[in-house]
C-alpha cells in the first residue's frame, strides 16, 4: 500500500538506479572513477539525491546486524498462507464488506491452520473423543467432526495418531486426510508423514485403510500394524515393515541403525532453521546412534565425537557443513 | 481507546453488536490455535480495535469475516514471534564474549523486525540471496553456486531486493 505511493515520490527510475549504484559499489574495490561517476549522478537531480540518502540508510541498517544472529533470524521459511492471510487483511479492511461477498470461496479453509507448531516444536493434543495427535516439528492440522465422521486434516508435517472409540453410537470413522489422499483408521494408532508431494504411513496398532486421491478402480489398500505404505495421488507403494525408528520423534530422540549419512542429515535438518548440509563425498557413511530432536546442535557435535567427520560453521551455526575429517 | 472517539455512531453500534455476538467465539477459537490464553485475549482486541478503525460498517456472515481479519493479525503476529525466537536462539547460542548488551539486543532486535519486514513480500530466493549477499557477506558468484542458478539471476535478485528496500525504507 504505502511502498507504492513511495515509489511515486522518489520516482522508480531514481530507486532502479540507486539499487543499480549500490550493486557496483559492493566490489571490494571501487575505482575513484566509480566514486565521481556516483557523485555526478547523485547531484544531477534531487530525486537521485533523495534516492542515495535512502540507500545509504539502508546500508547502515544492514551495516549494523551482525551475521551471527541476523542470519538465523531473518533466513525464516516465508509460509506463502502466512503471506495470503496478511495481504488480504489489508484488502478487508481497506474495501469492507462490499467485496466481501466475491471473496468468500477460497475462504473455506479460513487460517492457516487450527492447530501448529514450529520447527524444531513438538506439541500434544487430546482431541474433544479421547483421540490423542502428537504433532512432530513445523506441521499442522485441522480438525473437523461433524455426523459423519471426525476429519484430522493434515496440512503439513507429521503426526501420531492414538484414536479411542468414539462416543457416538453408531461410531463415526476417523479420517486423516492429507493432499494425496485419506487413511481410515481400524482402531489404531498410526504416524502419517507429508513432504514433498507423498505421504508416508507408517501402522502401530490395529489396521488403516488407504485411498489415495485419484486411485482408479480397485480394493483400497490395507495397511495392518506393523507395515508401512506411501502414496502419491494415484497410487501405493508396496507395504515394507516399520522399524523403531519411525515414531522415535514421539520421544524427541532421532534414532538411526545404520542410516546414510545424507539422509540423517536430511532429517536433522527438518528440527532446525538454516542450511545443514553433508559434503556429498560422505553421503554414504553409515550412521547409527540415538541422538536428540531438542538440541540439533549437540546431536552434530555427537557425530563429531563418533565418526570422522568435521562440521564447518558460519553465522553463529546457521550455516553448517559437514565434510571428512 | 482513540478510535472510539473518531468513528461514527452507526459503525461504532455495528461494531459493538459484532463484538458482543462473536468474541467469545474469536477467543475460543484463537485460544484452540495458540494454546495460550492471555496471546488469544490480546489478538482478539487487537482485531476489534482494527475493525473499528476501518470504517467498515456491514456484516454479512460476521463469523467468516472476522475469521479472516483474525487470521491476517494472527499471521503478522506469527511472524514477529517467529523472528523473535530465532532472534533469542541465536543469542543463546554466542559464546559469552560476543553476546551484546542489552540495549544493543533490543535495538538489533527492532532493526530485525525492520528488515524482515522490508524483505517479507519478496519471493524465497530472491529473500535468501539477498540476506546471503548483505548479512552473509557472500559474493555473488558464491551465492550463485550456493543456490543453484546463475550470476545473472543473483544480480536480477539483488536488484529486486535492492528496490523494494529503497521503497520502503525509513
Amino acid at each position: 500500500m504505502t511502498d507504492s505511493r513511495r515509489i511515486q515520490t522518489i520516482g522508480s527510475d531514481a530507486l532502479e538506479e540507486a539499487a543499480e549504484w549500490l550493486m557496483s559499489m559492493s566490489d571490494d574495490d571501487v575505482t575513484d572513477t566509480q566514486k565521481a561517476d556516483l557523485a555526478t549522478w547523485r547531484n544531477s537531480s534531487p530525486e537521485r539525491e533523495q534516492a542515495w540518502r535512502r540507500a545509504e540508510l539502508l546500508m547502515s541498517k544492514l551495516g549494523s546486524l551482525p551475521a551471527s544472529v541476523s542470519m538465523p533470524a531473518l533466513d525464516r521459511p516465508n509460509d506463502p498462507d502466512r503471506r495470503a492471510a496478511i495481504t488480504r487483511l489489508a484488502l478487508l479492511l481497506a474495501v469492507g464488506p462490499a467485496l466481501w461477498a466475491s471473496w468468500k470461496v477460497g475462504e473455506q479453509q479460513g487460517w492457516t491452520a487450527d492447530y501448529g507448531v514450529a520447527v524444531g516444536e513438538r506439541r500434544e493434543l487430546t482431541l474433544v473423543d479421547g483421540t490423542q495427535v502428537v504433532l512432530n516439528t513445523d506441521s499442522a492440522i485441522d480438525v473437523r467432526f461433524d455426523a459423519d465422521q471426525r476429519l484430522i486434516q493434515l496440512r503439513r508435517g507429521e503426526i501420531l495418531v492414538q484414536t479411542a472409540a468414539d462416543h457416538l453410537v453408531p461410531s463415526r470413522p476417523l479420517r486423516v486426510a492429507t493432499r494425496e489422499g485419506r487413511m481410515q483408521a481400524l482402531g489404531t494408532r498410526f504416524c502419517v508423514r507429508e513432504q514433498a508431494g507423498r505421504t508416508y504411513l507408517a501402522v502401530l496398532e490395529g489396521a488403516v485403510r488407504v485411498e489415495p486421491v485419484n486411485a482408479g478402480a480397485g480394493v483400497p489398500l490395507i495397511v495392518q500394524a506393523g507395515g508401512r505404505a506411501s502414496f502419491d495421488a494415484r497410487s501405493c507403494s508396496p507395504i515394507s515393515a516399520v522399524d523403531n525408528t519411525a515414531t522415535a520423534w514421539v520421544r524427541g530422540m532421532l534414532l538411526a541403525d545404520k542410516m546414510r549419512l545424507a539422509d540423517f542429515v536430511a532429517e536433522l535438518a527438518r528440527y532446525r532453521r538454516g542450511f545443514l548440509r553433508c559434503d556429498p563425498a560422505i553421503a554414504n557413511l553409515p550412521v547409527s546412534g540415538a541422538f536428540p530432536l531438542s538440541d540439533t546442535t549437540h546431536s552434530l557435535n555427537m557425530l563429531v565425537q563418533t565418526y570422522p567427520v568435521t562440521l564447518n560453521t558460519h553465522m553463529g551455526g546457521y550455516w553448517v557443513l559437514l565434510s571428512a575429517r | 481507546m482513540s478510535e472510539l472517539v473518531s468513528a461514527p455512531l452507526n459503525q461504532l453500534r455495528t461494531v459493538e453488536a459484532l463484538y458482543s455476538g462473536h468474541h467469545g467465539w474469536l477467543y475460543a477459537r484463537l485460544r484452540k490455535r495458540l494454546g495460550n490464553a492471555m496471546d488469544a485475549a490480546d489478538l482478539v482486541h487487537d482485531t476489534f480495535a482494527r475493525i473499528l478503525a476501518s470504517n467498515v460498517t456491514v456484516f454479512n456472515e460476521p463469523r467468516a469475516y472476522l475469521n479472516c481479519v483474525a487470521g491476517g493479525i494472527l499471521a503478522n503476529w506469527s511472524q514477529r514471534k517467529a523472528l523473535e525466537r530465532a532472534y533469542l536462539a541465536a543469542l543463546a547460542a554466542l559464546p559469552a564474549p560476543e553476546v551484546p548488551s542489552p540495549e544493543t539486543r533490543y535495538l538489533l532486535l527492532e532493526t530485525l523486525h525492520e528488515i524482515d519486514a522490508m524483505l517479507d513480500s519478496l519471493p524465497p530466493l530472491v529473500r535468501r540471496a539477498f540476506l546471503l549477499s548483505q548479512i552473509g557477506g557472500m559474493k555473488y558468484e558464491a551465492i550463485a553456486d550456493q543456490l543453484g542458478v546463475s550470476l545473472i539471476t543473483v544480480k536480477r535478485y539483488m536488484k529486486q531486493a535492492f528496490v523494494q528496500c529503497l521503497a520502503l525504507v525509513e
